[in-house]
């Protein structure tokens, strides 16, 4: 096989064949090319496996300010011993020649019995001719050697002392070739370049995957003849629930399940007809006392149907195709298959072409475009709708059959309070669940994790 | 959703020739889904508007209408008796005014059927009852009753042995030391005086709606039955009623009637309702073509009787199918009956032209910019926290919008701002490779006429070199190019940002936004080693256009 090499390489390649071992240094001089071409070129060819690396470190020591005074004039334990040379001299005396030196060096003297105090009087006793230190003091001199030459016994007499050795310790590297590179063929003809090399890996900015399953969600819904509303978050529990025809007492409405926003009430939740109209329909069928107080309390909305439902209790369209997208929120603890807040997809067909097999046919459409085949539909219940189907697909990795989006016919008991005449099919559901099932992941809490490695490493799904 | 635990060989025997597997296939199409199964054993999940499913009795005769094995409706038979009668003092009016009742008699009751009643009766009090408000049940031991009864008040130190007790205890003392007492003891509010039912030696039946006597308890030696519903009103205390009798019937008892008198209380009426729905309507609906003959034999199916006059179909509804409100709900049990399995999906020409809100349009043109420049798109809760909001970056929480009672600790306000979620984001990242740069465009929520909803976009930008003009430049050219606006900036100072590098962003002499480097200390808190710039503007206002 033969390998196309960039100059650098070539050059680093050469110069190791002559002299198998080399740091940068040299390598730069060997190869007359800049520090940092020496260490791409050293990167380039360590990923193809053909140069190593070995990495080490090695000390130099110097005399610091107090060593150097030691190495010209004697260490101050030598000192003391010169003066004791001319005989026995008192305490008092040697405390003046010597200055601050003279206790830690008569303390250290008189551990090693190089002197003797009897009384005020100190005497020579039996002192070695080269005191600990003094070899490499000497050695050393006012010099940087490498540490490997010392005596590191004697060494360690000076390093204990303020300011005496400064040692540096320096990193090295040593380039070789590998065995595979021992045998490649240089070949002479340049501006070639190695496009079988590894390259580095870039980030790329991308929009959120989630929002490109949102996104992909809603296109299909308008290639399907269905236009996008928008509605707030914030809604009055009377187009929430009361407009839904679910009575106050309703379980669905407790705090438990569904976000009150504190002490926030809507002054105005609607015309005062749809007001005595749905209120009208609450008391004859649900048999209580329906309460305005509990219509006002603001909730963040449990579906985006409230969106759709006050759209077309505004336009009273004969024929509409229209669908709303949006956070929707729950009081849940979050887990990996719950989170307070998430989105969802809810639409309606208004006129002539409004039937249940029709409502049925979307969604088979919708799924199938989303690249799930196995569907099937069964009965349900939700309180706004009558009939009332889900649509059950089968997940091959799991084995079972999931629930996806539900769907139905608004209720009489919707809409006629509403002035709306025609019948409303409805169809809605969550889509972090079909999200989960496009990125194959387990716990839905990573699409709001933010987390960079996922985000930046996740294949798009189209 | 409620879940009753079922047998299958109990279901087998309940519905007649029928398999374990063609039970299995056939309950998802009466609406009942299968949560868990185990040789045997299969749990259930019902509909709350459906309590008849609440006991395998019930199902059963779902099963039976959509297999053909028996259709049509299930008709109550009530003995007229007079054995049986109940007064009702007045003073009941005030607090849970309506009393009805009915007797089963000569039923054969094992462990596993009272363990189902029992289900039913905790099932109804949550779900109809509204938990045990608007009414509830008692069901006793007829032999150990002596008739006639009185529906009447007693005061708090009245004392009795309660279910499941073995000595006698208050009312108070059963309200403030049972669970029972304490979890429903709230209903009957301050008042003196609580509802209780008596027999002829004033011996106590029940106290309404918290708890019965020992003395009447049901057990597999039990052979006859009174049962009693309680409530604020008269009808929803029948349609419980209407429930417990179907089942009980089903389950093999004769039914008697008691007779209720005294402050505006009658004898139950159990009565069938008739409804009438056009066969076109059905039709038109479902979108299919079915026959009348069809349409009734679907609707037996779902056990309701039908007949045709002319092209209404008229539907005869037992009692205890309250939830069929009107033609809308036969058109469900046609098809049901007709079987949903058996609808063909079909496809329309649509006759719309569809279109995404230019709002959305304008959002996503926005992304796109933002990743031509290299940003990453985040996502995050509009409902966050203090913490994350306020506390971490200094800011002004003075005009906080909470909500009731979140169960996570990090989800309690709603965000008045996305810089903060995008810096947490960045704290989240500290060990991944820099430059890090992120943006989000999302709702921010405000105090005003009670609550502003407007759309802002946040971008941050956080490495080694991260500085004023670099985060200007990208902000200029984003709606430079996105939306061929120019803005200026103005020194400003901020808390969250450092002084001397923030400003304020200016459109036509108005402020949108804030732009410059996060203070020091907030990088610090966060604990991100590198310097971070960012900004946040309002779209809404004067950048987003409604309509293109």
């Amino acid at each position: 096989m033969s390998q196309v090499f960039h100059e650098i390489e070539k050059k680093i390649i050469t110069s190791l064949r002559d002299n198998p071992k080399q740091s940068p240094e040299t390598l730069e001089k060997s190869t007359q090319l800049s520090p940092d071409q020496i260490r791409r070129g050293i990167e380039w060819l360590r990923l193809k496996d053909l140069a190593v690396v070995t990495e080490s470190k090695s000390s130099t020591i110097s005399l610091g300010k107090n060593g150097i005074e030691s190495f010209q004039k004697g260490l101050p334990e030598r000192k003391l011993l010169d003066l004791l040379k001319s005989g026995p001299k008192k305490l008092s005396d040697l405390q003046k020649e010597l200055g601050f030196v003279f206790g830690p060096s008569m303390g250290l003297a008189r551990k090693n019995n190089w002197v003797e105090a009897i009384s005020d009087q100190v005497s020579i006793k039996n002192p070695p001719s080269e005191l600990p230190g003094e070899k490499t003091l000497n050695l050393i001199g006012e010099n940087k050697i490498s540490k490997d030459k010392v005596d590191l016994n004697d060494l360690s007499s000076l390093l204990k002392r303020p300011d005496f050795i400064i040692e540096d310790i320096i990193k090295s590297k040593e380039i070789s070739l590998s065995d595979s590179a021992k045998s490649i063929i240089l070949s002479d003809s340049s501006g070639e370049i190695d496009v079988e090399a590894k390259v580095p890996e870039i980030f790329v900015a991308r929009t959120h995957p989630l929002k490109d399953t949102i996104d992909e969600i809603r296109e299909i819904f308008v290639t399907l003849g269905f236009s996008e509303i928008l509605g707030n978050m914030t809604q009055s529990s009377f187009w929430n629930f009361d407009s839904l025809f679910t009575p106050q007492d309703h379980p669905a409405r407790e705090l438990q399940d569904t976000f009150y926003l504190e002490k926030i009430n809507a002054k105005k939740i609607g015309t005062p007809e749809q007001i005595r109209k749905v209120s009208e329909s609450h008391k004859k069928n649900w048999r209580y006392q329906w309460d305005i107080n509990e219509a006002r309390k603001m909730v963040l909305r449990t579906h985006t149907t409230c969106v759709t439902i006050k759209h077309l209790a505004e336009t009273k369209p004969d024929e509409a195709r229209i669908f709303s997208l949006g956070r929707v929120f729950r009081n849940e603890k979050v887990s990996y298959k719950h989170l307070v807040e998430f989105n969802q997809i809810e639409g309606v067909v208004v006129g002539k072409d409004a039937s249940l097999r029709n409502l049925m046919g979307i969604q088979r459409e919708f799924y199938k475009r989303i690249g799930i085949t196995k569907i099937k539909f069964w009965p349900t219940f939700f309180p706004y709708t009558e009939p009332s189907l889900q649509t059950m697909v089968y997940n091959e990795k799991l084995g079972k059959w999931i629930e996806l989006f539900g769907m139905g016919i608004f209720r009489p008991e919707v809409t006629k309070p509403l002035g709306i005449n025609k019948p409303v099919l409805a169809w809605g559901g969550g889509i972090e669940r079909i999200a989960m099932l496009k990125y194959d992941l387990d716990d839905v809490r990573e699409f709001y994790n933010n987390n960079l490695d996922w985000l930046r490493s996740t294949t798009k799904c189209q | 959703m409620p879940v009753v635990e079922l047998s299958y060989s109990r279901l087998q025997k309940l519905v007649g020739k029928v398999t374990k597997k063609q039970i299995a296939d056939t309950l998802p199409f009466l609406g009942l889904d299968i949560e868990s199964e185990n040789k045997d054993l299969v749990r259930i999940e019902y509909s709350p508007n459906r309590p008849d499913y609440s006991t395998d009795f019930g199902i059963a005769l779902g099963l039976q209408g959509l297999l053909g094995i028996k259709t049509g409706l299930v008709k109550l038979n009530v003995k007229k008796s007079n054995k049986y009668p109940i007064g009702v003092k007045s003073t009941v009016s005030k607090i849970r005014p309506f009393v009805t009742g009915i007797v089963a008699k000569n039923g054969k009751i094992d462990d596993k059927t009272i363990k189902q009643l029992m289900t039913m009766q905790e099932d109804l009090h949550f779900g109809i009852g509204r938990k045990r408000k608007k009414s509830s049940i008692g069901i006793h031991d007829l032999d150990k009753i002596s008739f006639p009864l009185i529906y009447t008040t007693t005061s708090r130190d009245h004392k009795f042995i309660p279910l499941n007790s073995e000595k006698e205890l208050t009312i108070s003392e059963i309200l403030t030391n049972t669970d029972v007492g304490k979890d429903y003891g709230s209903l009957l509010g301050q008042s003196s005086k609580v509802p209780l039912i008596l027999d002829e030696n004033e011996k106590t039946v029940s106290f309404p709606p918290i708890i019965n006597a020992a003395v009447t308890t049901v057990t597999t030696k039990t052979k006859n039955l009174f049962v009693e519903v309680t409530g604020i009103n008269k009808e929803d205390a029948e349609d419980m009623l209407s429930v417990v009798a179907t089942i009980l019937q089903t389950a093999g008892f004769s039914l008697e009637s008691v007779k209720i008198s005294g402050a505006k209380n009658s004898a139950p009426k159990l009565e069938q309702k008739k409804i009438s729905v056009n066969s076109s309507l059905i039709n038109q609906i479902l979108g299919l073509n079915l026959t009348t003959s069809k349409i009734i034999s679907s609707l037996k199916k779902s056990r309701l009787d039908a007949s045709s006059k002319g092209a209404n179909i008229v539907c005869t509804i037992p009692p205890y199918r309250f939830d069929i409100f009107g033609p809308m709900d036969l058109v469900e049990e046609v098809a049901l009956g007709y079987g949903i399995q058996n609808l063909e999906p079909t496809i329309s020409p649509s006759q719309t032209i569809g279109q995404i809100n230019p709002i959305s349009i304008q959002l996503k043109s926005l992304d796109q910019t933002m990743i031509g420049l290299g940003f990453l798109e985040s996502l995050n809760s509009s409902l966050t926290s203090k913490r994350v909001l306020y506390e971490m970056t200094n800011r002004d929480s003075s005009k906080i919008i909470s909500v009731l009672d979140s169960k996570s600790q990090e989800h309690t306000i709603l965000r008045d701002s996305i810089l903060p979620g995008l810096l947490e984001n960045l704290s989240r990242n500290i060990h991944e490779t820099y430059p890090q740069k992120m943006f989000e465009t999302g709702t921010v929520f405000t105090l005003e006429n009670p609550i502003s909803e407007k759309i802002n976009f946040s971008g941050i930008s956080a490495h080694k070199d991260a500085n004023f003009t670099e985060i200007k430049s990208v902000l200029q050219s984003a709606l430079k190019i996105g939306f061929g606006i120019n803005i200026e900036t103005k020194t400003i100072t901020n808390p969250t940002f450092e002084e001397g590098h923030c400003a304020s962003v200016i459109l036509d002499k108005i402020p949108i936004g804030i732009i410059g480097k996060i203070d020091s200390k907030i990088i610090e808190n966060y604990k991100i080693r590198v310097p971070v710039v960012g900004f946040e503007i309002s779209l809404s206002e004067s950048i987003l256009k409604n309509q293109k």
